[in-house]
């Protein structure tokens, strides 16, 4: 019974057949959609990915969304509600390029809040004072442009399509939070040195969210293979600090990291050694506010009980 | 206990950035009818001054062939038809086809044809709107299945998004800024 029938082995040719022109179409340049052949490993990196997004788009919103209340002024907290919205929205974009791959927005949230998912790390760090509105703006939203204008020419057309709007929204905010350092970093000496303080505490898990080295991840090669992602890891964060460096030292701040140096010969700066381990502890659920985070979320999540409730009746 | 299904029918949005260019696919809602799915496209697609339209459908409303199952498949009677579409009225109607002319591009609308099935309106689509170069994929949408924002709707859905200047990155100055600062450190 274990013998190969002549069927089995004409499926089988017929499997690879299907592959080899899958992969012409993304050395082509053609997006793949919904109702496309495509391997199931494909489908499940890109649930895997793009559900994670979202997550992080969701989560993203607790650490500024503690300072909508005490902005400094109303137009600035017109700005961050805008922010916040936007993160939102960008969330809601996402779950549904995912739904496309024939999983449920009601799976991808239950996985969240059953703590089964990831999200960006960087969000189980606190918000301490106003500058960090500021920094996240400018930096962790800077290092998530260079990831997403990469993955706006993903060869998953709806994973593509909904990168090139949320990058549309995100310069406005990188430069919101870039004018908010602008300012403080050229205020009183009280204002430079919260938003030094800032610098300090963001810079490592801002470089963290890139994600592992090359060598440890294991994803990377059949994602790049794909074209689902088009730079790696580390060649993104080498753009991220090369643009970011320079920037920061001209508004006279400082970088938390003693070995931080220019190489001339290869145009590039050189940082320091990540903390790994803090890394991992904080992905693996052990950061600073990854409880508070997740309680947040299943809170949110059981009070909004009734309107799904209610929804469902109405719809039913 | 099972948990409530509250995953809502998910619709299609399709949004018209000025008067006169196509309405294009930008992506999803869930709602429980056509009106909930219409406001809540507004919360989630127009966010900026950008929107002069929007028109939901049922996503499963939709008959959808890309350029590789037309390949596969014969545009016979049987075997199309009867996938992707839960009703059909059998009568003559209006149905809008959507194209993406390019594998990189969006769902975008390029016209409309009277039919009697999804199926005998995208043997019409092929017909009339391939072009050239075949386009990659078709969507084609009961006329009467497609809520359109009335234009009565534009004060008090899209105008307030006008305002909201803010929201643009082009309403940040940083580079003159970051100038400004620069030499006021003097060049260090």
């Amino acid at each position: 019974m274990f013998e190969k029938t002549a069927e089995s082995v004409q499926e089988e040719s017929s499997e690879a057949e299907k592959l080899r022109l899958f992969e012409a179409r993304i050395a082509r340049g053609e997006k793949i959609e919904p109702g496309d052949w495509m391997p199931a490993e494909y489908r499940r990196q890109l649930i895997r990915m793009i559900s994670q997004h979202a997550h992080s788009e969701i989560v993203g919103m607790l650490p500024e969304g503690a300072w909508i209340t005490r902005a400094p002024s109303l137009r600035r907290k017109m700005i961050l509600l805008a922010k916040v919205q936007d993160e939102a929205g960008h969330g809601q974009y996402l779950y549904h390029a995912a739904e496309t791959l024939g999983i449920s927005r009601e799976e991808m949230l239950a996985a969240l809040l059953e703590g089964r998912a990831k999200y960006a790390s960087v969000f189980n760090y606190p918000t301490l004072t106003w500058a960090d509105v500021g920094v996240i703006g400018y930096l962790v939203d800077f290092a998530a442009i260079l990831n997403q204008t990469m993955l706006a020419r993903c060869s998953y057309g709806p994973y593509a399509r909904a990168m090139v709007r949320i990058c549309a929204e995100e310069n406005f905010h990188k430069k919101q939070g870039q004018d908010i350092v602008i300012h403080l970093a050229s205020g009183t000496s009280s204002q430079k040195a919260m938003v030094q303080d800032s610098i300090n505490r963001w810079w490592w898990p801002t470089l963290m969210m890139f994600g592992p080295h090359d060598g440890e991840s294991p994803n990377t090669p059949v994602l790049v293979g794909w074209g689902i992602k088009t730079r790696t890891n580390d060649e993104l964060r080498q753009s991220f600090v090369n643009q970011i460096v320079p920037e920061l030292h001209s508004l006279g701040l400082s970088l938390p990291d003693p070995s931080l140096h220019y190489n001339k010969a290869t145009g590039d700066w050189i940082i320091g050694e990540i903390d790994w381990d803090e890394f991992w502890r904080v992905i693996n659920g052990h950061g600073p506010c990854n409880q508070e985070r997740m309680e947040a979320r299943r809170r949110a999540h059981e009070e909004g009980a009734w309107v799904r409730e209610a929804l469902s009746a109405y719809n039913g | 206990m099972a948990k409530p299904d509250t995953q809502l029918p998910r619709f299609q949005v399709f949004l018209q950035e000025k008067t006169g260019q196509p309405h294009q696919d930008v992506g999803s809602v869930h709602a429980s009818d056509p009106e909930m799915a219409l406001l809540n496209a507004r919360d989630v697609f127009v966010r900026r001054p950008e929107c002069t339209s929007l028109w939901v459908v049922l996503a499963d409303a939709i008959f959808s062939k890309t350029a590789q199952e037309l390949e596969e498949q014969e545009l016979g009677d049987k075997g199309l038809g009867d996938e992707g579409v839960k009703e059909e009225s059998g009568e003559v109607e209006n149905y809008y086809i959507f194209y993406k002319p390019k594998p990189t591009g969006t769902q975008t609308l390029v016209g409309e044809v009277p039919a009697a099935a999804p199926v005998e309106a995208l043997r019409l689509a092929l017909e009339r709107f391939s072009g050239d170069k075949p386009p990659s994929a078709w969507w084609i949408l009961p006329a009467r299945r497609v809520l359109v924002s009335s234009p009565d709707d534009i004060e008090s859905m899209f105008a307030p998004a006008q305002d909201k200047k803010f929201r643009l990155s082009t309403d940040f100055h940083t580079l003159t800024e970051m100038r400004r600062v620069k030499s006021e450190f003097g060049g260090q």
